[in-house]
């Protein structure tokens, strides 16, 4: 079966009146300036069916997602596969009882362990990224005895305690301090700062090997090797995110792999859950497990790892080994950098750069508002992406791993299309106004 | 194109506007930037200086290390501070250009949005 023939084209009859109503409600009960925020930027969708990598509007409009929740949909939505293997966990499963042990826990832990780079033969399940970062720097402070722990600026890590104390981002931090102490971060890719700022006292570096939310930053290729020495030189452990960047997004099953580098720990979340089930899993090797020996119970989760989630979990990694779709990403993602490339050469003054690996591009665009304008204008052309939350210039453009060519086309053309309209002016009609607050000025009274 | 006694009587609205909205102060009073606002259409320039979400003082040209620059013209600028339109909507035509961090382009259009709900 090649990766999508199991799509079927469905088109859910529009209801506009409906998808208002939940606008209208989300508005109400949860945040208004969100719903009008998404709405001016014309991503005021409502999902309605998910299949692939697309998705319907509740107002009869389809997507080619190119954001996938921040890469959470490798697999592609609502994949046969992962919704059967579901279905039959539901069938006789529910999320268990955290504090037994698990057979489904078991299986996954397995897997993931001869799927791991290196020795990282150990798992602590989560339910979220943020929730398997804290328990990666838990786990290095708790190892190493050491408190300090170096992030990267602009690096993303999460929103929970100590992952949001990792943040490369101040805004996130600023108004919940003070966070953690300890946590200090350097500029990604500069291993000067990192070595100026390592010590007997780190416990750990925690970085993502090609940062995501930061605005697709490739680092320089020698620079996760250079870090990895330097943990070595003062007995630090590395800690690499995978959240984004594992599970075949960037044409490896990890990231790291592109740099022949194995961390100590290693995270991974997102598209783990094959769209439909929330879990993490914080991996790390047998000598980090010596110190969870005498404390078994020190890192507890109700839900992590849920026997409901390890069972999905455990059908997307075969879905992934299965169907090839790793090594299918990096073939599309080739397609996708050379017409990325194309594009930037026919429209300088809109394309500074495109980064990234597989199928995680980054189009570094040459003004702050263009990544808002761009996200406006890939919807109205069927596109779901969204600029880079770190860095507003940089459109994500992350598909799930089972498009195929004709869908690289359609987003190429796309991105072309939308382009143009960028540089004509177009964007959002503008409300007209019933009534002015702004005095009409007469001849008389402008003089 | 609107002149400088234009877009400051349309200022005077606007601090008014929010400087009196309870709401708006507590909301924003982590808030605290300096805003050089450039007509596009003109040589008029102005700054905004903004502390813990109160509006202190608005005048012509531009004073102070900006956080936050935007350049529009000057029609606009007064529609914006009269709350006769949406600015996202202006910032997603590529019509009000704004320097600055998301986080603070998001901040003046929660002012926008709290003041004239309906803009």
């Amino acid at each position: 079966m090649t990766p999508k023939e199991w799509l079927t084209e469905f088109l859910p009859a529009p209801d506009v009146a409906g998808k208002e109503q939940a606008l209208k409600d989300f508005a109400n009960y949860v945040n208004p300036q969100k719903v009008r925020v998404m709405r001016a930027a014309g991503l005021d969708i409502i999902e309605t069916q998910r299949s692939g990598p697309w998705v319907w509007d509740a107002d009869g409009r389809k997507f080619l997602d190119c954001f996938t929740s921040a890469g959470s949909f490798n697999v592609g939505r609502r994949h046969p596969r992962i919704i059967a293997a579901a279905k039959q966990a539901l069938d006789t499963l529910d999320h268990g009882n955290f504090l037994l042990c698990s057979r489904q826990k078991a299986d996954l832990a397995h897997r993931l362990a001869t799927l791991a780079p290196g020795d990282l033969s150990c798992t602590m399940f989560g339910t979220g990224g943020g929730e398997a970062i804290d328990f990666a720097i838990k786990l290095a402070r708790g190892a190493t005895q050491r408190p300090t722990i170096i992030s990267t600026i602009n690096g993303y890590h999460g929103h929970t305690g100590f992952a949001l104390s990792a943040a490369g981002r101040t805004s996130f931090r600023a108004p919940f301090e003070p966070l953690m102490p300890e946590f200090v971060q350097v500029p990604f890719g500069d291993i000067e700062a990192l070595n100026a700022a390592i010590s007997e006292n780190t416990a750990a570096v925690l970085l993502e090997p090609i940062q995501g939310e930061g605005g697709i930053i490739v680092p320089p290729p020698e620079y996760l090797g250079q870090v990895r020495s330097a943990c070595d030189r003062v007995g630090a452990l590395l800690i690499l995110d995978e959240i984004q960047t594992g599970l075949g997004r960037t044409g490896k099953w990890w990231a790291s792999e592109h740099y022949d580098v194995t961390p100590d720990i290693m995270t991974t979340a997102k598209s783990l859950g094959g769209s439909v089930a929330p879990i993490s899993a914080t991996l790390f090797t047998e000598e980090l497990r010596e110190f969870l020996i005498p404390n078994p119970f020190i890192h507890l989760s109700t839900f992590g790892g849920s026997d409901l989630a390890c069972a999905v979990a455990l059908e997307v990694l075969n879905v992934i080994e299965e169907t090839d779709l790793v090594s299918h990403a990096a073939h599309m993602g080739r397609a996708l950098f050379s017409g990325l490339d194309e594009l930037a050469v026919k429209y300088p003054d809109v394309i500074q750069e495109v980064r990234g690996k597989g199928l995680m591009a980054g189009v570094q665009y040459t003004d702050d508002s263009m990544g808002p304008r761009m996200s406006y204008h890939l919807s109205q052309h069927g596109v779901l992406a969204i600029y880079s939350g770190n860095q507003p210039s940089v459109m994500r453009l992350m598909p799930s791993l089972v498009v195929e060519e004709s869908e690289i086309d359609l987003l190429l053309s796309a991105l072309d299309g939308a382009i143009v309209d960028l540089q004509e002016g177009r964007g959002p009609s503008e409300d007209a106004k019933a009534t002015r607050r702004r005095p009409v000025r007469t001849a008389a009274s402008s003089s | 194109m609107a002149d400088w006694d234009e877009i400051a009587e349309a200022l005077v609205d606007y601090t008014k506007n929010c400087n009196t909205n309870e709401r708006l102060r507590k909301m924003q009073r982590d808030w605290s930037r300096v805003l050089h606002f450039a007509c596009s259409d003109s040589d008029v320039t102005f700054t905004m200086n903004v502390d813990h979400g109160e509006i202190i003082s608005t005048a012509m040209g531009h004073a102070g290390a900006p956080d936050i620059v935007v350049t529009t013209t000057s029609e606009t600028f007064c529609d914006m501070f009269w709350g006769d339109l949406n600015p996202v909507q202006k910032y997603l035509r590529g019509e009000i250009k704004v320097k600055g961090s998301q986080e603070d382009v998001m901040r003046l259009d929660a002012i926008s949005f709290v003041i004239w709900p309906d803009a």
